[in-house]
Order: structure tokens, then sequence, then C-alpha cells
């Protein structure tokens, strides 16, 4: 049985935080309540175009007493086209459809000495709720005694790239989390010059990579330079993948993505079966192009 | 009058349906996906995604586009097989408490017939649905487009099954009605119609199409007014129950499938931007038949007055 709902919510804040970069909070009680790191949610208007909803990651859950429930479900996004640009008109009080907690989230990492995220622009906004779990500061989802990850927060670094300064969203709720934070941009206005993946090479090649479990989510060929990267070294690697959804909970077989199987390749659904999925069984970094 | 007085049942041959609301197939999954979110007891049925004979990967991504107030899609009949379906899916789907019409495609008459021929014994099964018209996977022939060819599948499949047959019918023809007279004849107990309208989106700069498959099929709103036309003049020509599809997301959608001579309908790409609407549907159909005095649904099937 399927365990995501469909709720109508009221917007309690939508603001700017950084270069077409918005987070907005939702008055949600069933996808708050329900919905741990590394899962996702669909949002919809009310209107026909765009007709379909769009999946956003979970930021995070917030304490909010004027919410129905005292929880307030937030999501950051990146403005990138139709639904996108709506979003940023809505005021508190407008109203919006959503569905989730949908996808399998962060609870399939499997075990490891250290934990690395990497993040490549707005991708970004899963890793937050999953440092506050690690920190202990959140508990997400209905039971409480779900195995909590078990990284000290000494052993977790997170390495966050985008174009430019402007873009690097959220930074003063990332480093409140205490980890170590390495930041890149493309021109070199913080941090590494260059692209995020670089100095996520460098830094293994310093360390016995076999200890570290990499988790990566970004653009696709930010992903697959990443799987590369971790292969190369020897490190384990997660992907958390962004391809386009038409229903985010598995009704329209569109979101597939290719993986490896015995004898060959099969699509998977991205909204079932992952979005984080083991770099080693995606055919191409999960660019599903492979295999045609 | 008041709605307690309102029976929303509605007859498909010999499948009795507890009201006219079905999911489309490809638009659902398996309906195991959307089981505890979505009430799909309350509805009159599910047709689970296309089933094949033989396990099909389907088609490269990216698999959907969005078009103005439509989707164009090209998924390929991405399906573990039928000995899959009976195996794994059909067990879960037995246990629903709604009708499960299960939807079938082959490559030749042959594969229609053994297809029909595998669920025939089982349990579970309403009836069938054959998909005559799906414009992904057969290389520009689809059985549909001509009268013939539909003949002969439908009457093959006949041979091989006692269950209702329901034979899904292609917009992409000069005129829906040689096609559905013949299904008729070959012993079809139902046409359900529209499947999807072929289309093509091109994202010019690259100079590319933009589905991996090339063409595709466009659904949802954006069809509306092809499929009701085409449900208004298959209704006229046979003399079964003909099942409306293409764009429904109200129930005024819903009432003008009817009132155009659906007996039923199905809810396709809806499903897909608003997960709970067949069963809200459902729950308001009652109110539409009492604000126009009707008592039942087979009243108002086909009252459209040109
Ligand atoms: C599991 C998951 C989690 C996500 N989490 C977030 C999040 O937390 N924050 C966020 O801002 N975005 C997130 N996204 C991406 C987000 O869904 C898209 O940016 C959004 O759908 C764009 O909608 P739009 O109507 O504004 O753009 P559209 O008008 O639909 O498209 C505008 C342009 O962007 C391209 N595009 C659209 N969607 C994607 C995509 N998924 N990948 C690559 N290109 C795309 C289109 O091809 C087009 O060129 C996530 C996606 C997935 C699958
Ligand atoms: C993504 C998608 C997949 C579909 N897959 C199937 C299928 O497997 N078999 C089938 O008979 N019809 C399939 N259809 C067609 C629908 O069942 C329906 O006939 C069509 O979409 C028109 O209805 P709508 O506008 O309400 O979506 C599919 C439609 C969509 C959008
Ligand atoms: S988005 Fe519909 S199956 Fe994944």
């Amino acid at each position: 049985m399927a365990n995501w709902l469909a709720e109508r919510c009221r917007v309690l804040w939508n603001r700017p935080v950084a270069e077409r970069t918005w987070r907005m909070g939702l008055d949600s009680s069933a996808v708050a309540l329900r919905i741990r790191p590394g899962q996702f949610f669909m949002v919809r208007l009310d209107r026909e175009d765009p007709l379909l909803g769009r999946p956003y990651a979970l930021y995070q859950v917030v304490e909010w007493p004027s919410a129905t429930l005292g929880k307030a479900l937030e999501f950051v996004y990146l403005v990138v086209g139709r639904q996108t640009a709506l979003l940023t008109e809505l005021r508190p009080g407008d109203e919006l459809d959503i569905w989730g907690p949908l996808g399998n989230g962060f609870d399939v990492l499997p075990d490891s000495q250290e934990l690395w995220l990497v993040a490549g622009g707005i991708g970004q906004t899963p890793f937050l709720a999953l440092l506050q779990e690690i920190t202990g500061a959140r508990a997400y989802g209905l039971s409480p005694d779900r195995a909590r990850p078990r990284w000290p927060i000494g052993s977790v670094r997170m390495f966050y790239g985008a174009r430019s300064a402007r873009y690097l969203a959220c930074l003063g709720d990332f480093k409140s989390t205490g980890v170590r934070l390495s930041l890149a941009t493309d021109d070199g206005s913080v941090g590494y010059a260059g692209p995020v993946t670089e100095p996520v090479a460098a830094e293994l090649a310093r360390v016995d990579a076999s200890e570290v479990l990499v988790v990566g989510c970004g653009p696709e060929p930010m992903l697959r330079r990443l799987a590369d990267v971790c292969r190369e070294r020897g490190a384990r690697c997660f992907l958390s993948l962004e391809t386009p959804m038409a229903c985010g909970y598995g009704a329209c077989f569109s979101c597939v993505v290719s993986v490896r199987t015995g004898d060959g390749h099969d699509y998977r659904r991205v909204c079932v079966d992952g979005p984080v999925f083991d770099a080693e069984w995606l055919v191409e970094g999960g660019s599903g192009k492979a295999g045609q | 009058m008041s709605q307690a007085d309102i029976t929303l049942e509605v007859a498909i041959g010999t499948l009795k349906l507890q009201n006219p609301i079905l999911l489309a197939s490809g638009t659902c999954g398996y309906v195991h996906e959307m089981v505890g979110a979505v009430e799909v007891e309350q509805l009159g049925g599910v047709i689970p995604k296309t089933v094949t004979l033989h396990p099909r990967k389907g088609n490269p991504p990216p698999r959907t586009v969005e078009t103005p107030c439509g989707l164009l899609n090209s998924i390929g009949l991405d399906n573990d097989g039928i000995d899959h379906f009976i195996e794994h899916h059909l067990p879960a789907l037995r246990g629903l408490r709604t009708n499960v019409i299960v939807n079938v495609a082959g490559k030749s008459v042959a594969e229609f017939a053994e297809l029909c021929r595998r669920l025939d014994g089982q349990t579970g099964v309403a009836a069938i649905e054959l998909n005559l018209s799906c414009p992904n996977v057969s290389g520009g022939i689809d059985y549909a487009i001509d009268p013939a060819c539909t003949r002969e599948v439908v009457s093959a499949c006949r041979g091989s099954t006692r269950l209702p047959l329901i034979a899904k019918l292609t917009p992409n023809v000069t005129d829906p009605r040689p096609i559905a007279v013949a299904a008729v004849e070959a012993g079809a107990d139902a046409i359900s119609l529209i499947n999807t309208v072929l289309g093509l989106a091109v994202d010019w700069r690259r100079r590319k199409p933009r589905l991996g498959a090339g063409l595709g099929g466009l659904s949802g709103p954006a069809i509306k007014p092809i499929a009701l036309r085409c449900v208004w003049q298959v209704a006229r020509a046979v003399d079964c129950p003909v099942i409306g599809i293409g764009g429904i997301r109200t129930i005024d959608d819903v009432m003008e499938f009817l009132v155009a001579g659906a007996r039923a309908v199905q809810i396709g790409t809806a499903n897909f931007f608003d997960p709970t609407v067949g069963p809200r549907l459902v729950g308001q159909l009652r109110g539409a038949l009492e604000s126009i005095g009707a008592r039942t649904v087979a009243e108002v099937v086909g009252t459209l007055r040109l």
C-alpha cells in the first residue's frame, strides 16, 4: 500500500533567498508528518497551464505554532520555467495542492565511516533534513524509533557548488548543523573556482576512499562526473536524481532511468524506486541514454 | 426526489458497475501505487497498464512532454509481460474491492488471442479491454485503423474468452464508426474511446523531437472535444455500450460524455495531476444527475440534441 496522501495547503511564507531562488513554507498536515529526508512531494497550482504538478525535495519541517498541526513544510526552489515562475507570485494565505511523501529517501544509504554530501546548485535541497537528523536536531517521519542516520557529524562533509556566490542559498541553515562545508563556484566568486566535483576528487585522493560514502544531487553532467570520480577513487556513490515527472507516484512510467540488469539494462521509475540510487546500478550515471 | 433515490449503477454487457467512473489504462499504474491515498473501492473499476505477452522495456526517455493543457507521451508499453502480471499484480488487484478490467495488447492476432486465453480462467478479472490503438509500438500500423484487422483481432479474442470484451479504439482515423461496427460485429461487448491523439513536440534549437521515441500520443483537457465527437459518432453507430475517454477531469466533463452517448467514462491524465479525482467525481455524480432531474445514469446517456 502506498504511503502518500494528497492535501490542499495554505502558503505560510514565500520569499527570495538567493539569485532566482526562493523558499516557501506550507501549512501541511499529512505530508509534513510523514516525510523523511531525501523524499519529495508534488506541487500543483489549480490551473490548466501548466497542467501537471512538479516535484520538490523536502527541505525541512519546522515547528510553526500558527499552522494547523503546528508544523510547516518547507521547500526551496530555483526559478527555471512556468510553474516555478508562478510560485514566486504566491502570497501567504494562497492555496496550492500537494501530494507526498514520495520516493525512497536517504534511508537506503548504506553504512560507511564517512559521509560526503555533494550538492550542485539547487541540488542542495535534500541535504539539510538529513543533516538535521544526523545531529539529532530533528526527527522526521511517523515512526520515531526508525533507525536514525548513524554518522557522527564530525565524519560528515558537505561540498556545495553553484554558478556564483549569488546562487548559494541558505548557507546559514547548513552551517548551523555544524557540518564541515566546502564551497565551489564556477566563476570563482567564492570557494574553489570550478566544478564542485573537482575538490571532491582531490579530497578523495587524500583519504582512504573505501571508507567514504559520497551522496550527490545536482545537474546530470555533474552527477555523471561524480560517479566517475568515485569509481576511479574507489568510493561508494549514491545519487539523488531529478528526472522530470508527470505524476510522482508511479502511475505514468515517464520518469524512468536506465539501470543495469543481469542481461543488459531495464528502466526503473525514479519516483518509486528512487530518487536515491546506487550509482553502480545506473547506466551512464543515470542519464538513461544507454542501451537503446 | 432526493439524492438517495438516484442510482449510479450501469451495465456494460454482463458487467455491472456500481458507478460509471473508471480509471484508464496507463494512467493508474498497477493501482497499488495509489491505494491508501485514493479510495479506489469507490470507483466503478480500474484498468491497469497494458499487458503484453512478453516483457517490454518500453521507450527511451524523455517519455512525456507537457504541451498546452495536455500531455504528449510515448511510454512504449513498458511492462513485464502476462506471466509476471498474473503472478505478481493480479493477486493484489483481486483484493481491491472494485472491478478490475485487464487491458492487453498483442503484436499479432495470435498474441491477442493468447492473452485473452491466459486471462480467461483467472478469478478477479471482470473484463478484458483490447488496446487496439496504442500508437507507440507498432511502427505505424495499428489494428484499429482498419475495420478488417479489427474484425480479425476481436473475433480471435472472442473465441478465446467468455469474459466481456471491450475494444479500445484510436481517434487517429478519418472515421471511427466503421471500425467500431466491425469490432461489435466480431463480438465486442463494448467500445471504449479515445486512446491518445498522435502528435509531435519539437525542440527546434536541437532540431530534435522532444520525446525520446519521436512521435507520441496527446492526452488531457486539450483532446476532450475530439473525444466527445468520437463518442457521439460511435454511440449512434453501434448498439452496444460506449465508454468515453479523453480529457475528463471535472464532473461537467463526465456529464458531457454521458449526454454525448457514453454509458461509462475513464479518467486518464487527470490522475497524474489530481490523484484523488476519480472518487471525487463519483461523489459529485449524484448531485449532477439530481440537478437535471435524472434518477439513473442511463436516463441521460445519449440525450444530446443537435
Ligand atoms: C525528486 C525531485 C526533487 C526535486 N527537488 C527540487 C527542489 O527541491 N527545488 C527545485 O527548485 N527543483 C527541484 N526539482 C526540479 C523541479 O521539479 C523542476 O525544476 C521543476 O519541475 C521545473 O518546473 P517549471 O514549470 O518551473 O519548469 P518547466 O517550464 O517545466 O521547464 C523549464 C525548463 O527546465 C527544464 N526542466 C524541467 N524540469 C527539469 C528537471 N527535473 N531536470 C532538468 N531540467 C528540467 C525543462 O526542460 C525546461 O527547459 C526536483 C526534481 C525532482 C525529480
Ligand atoms: C502516460 C500515458 C500512458 C498510457 N498508457 C496506455 C496504455 O498502456 N494502454 C492504453 O490502452 N491506453 C494508454 N493510455 C491512454 C489512456 O488510457 C487514455 O485513453 C488517453 O490518455 C485519453 O484520456 P485522457 O485524456 O483522460 O488521458 C495512456 C495515456 C497516457 C497519458
Ligand atoms: S512520475 Fe509518474 S511514474 Fe514516476
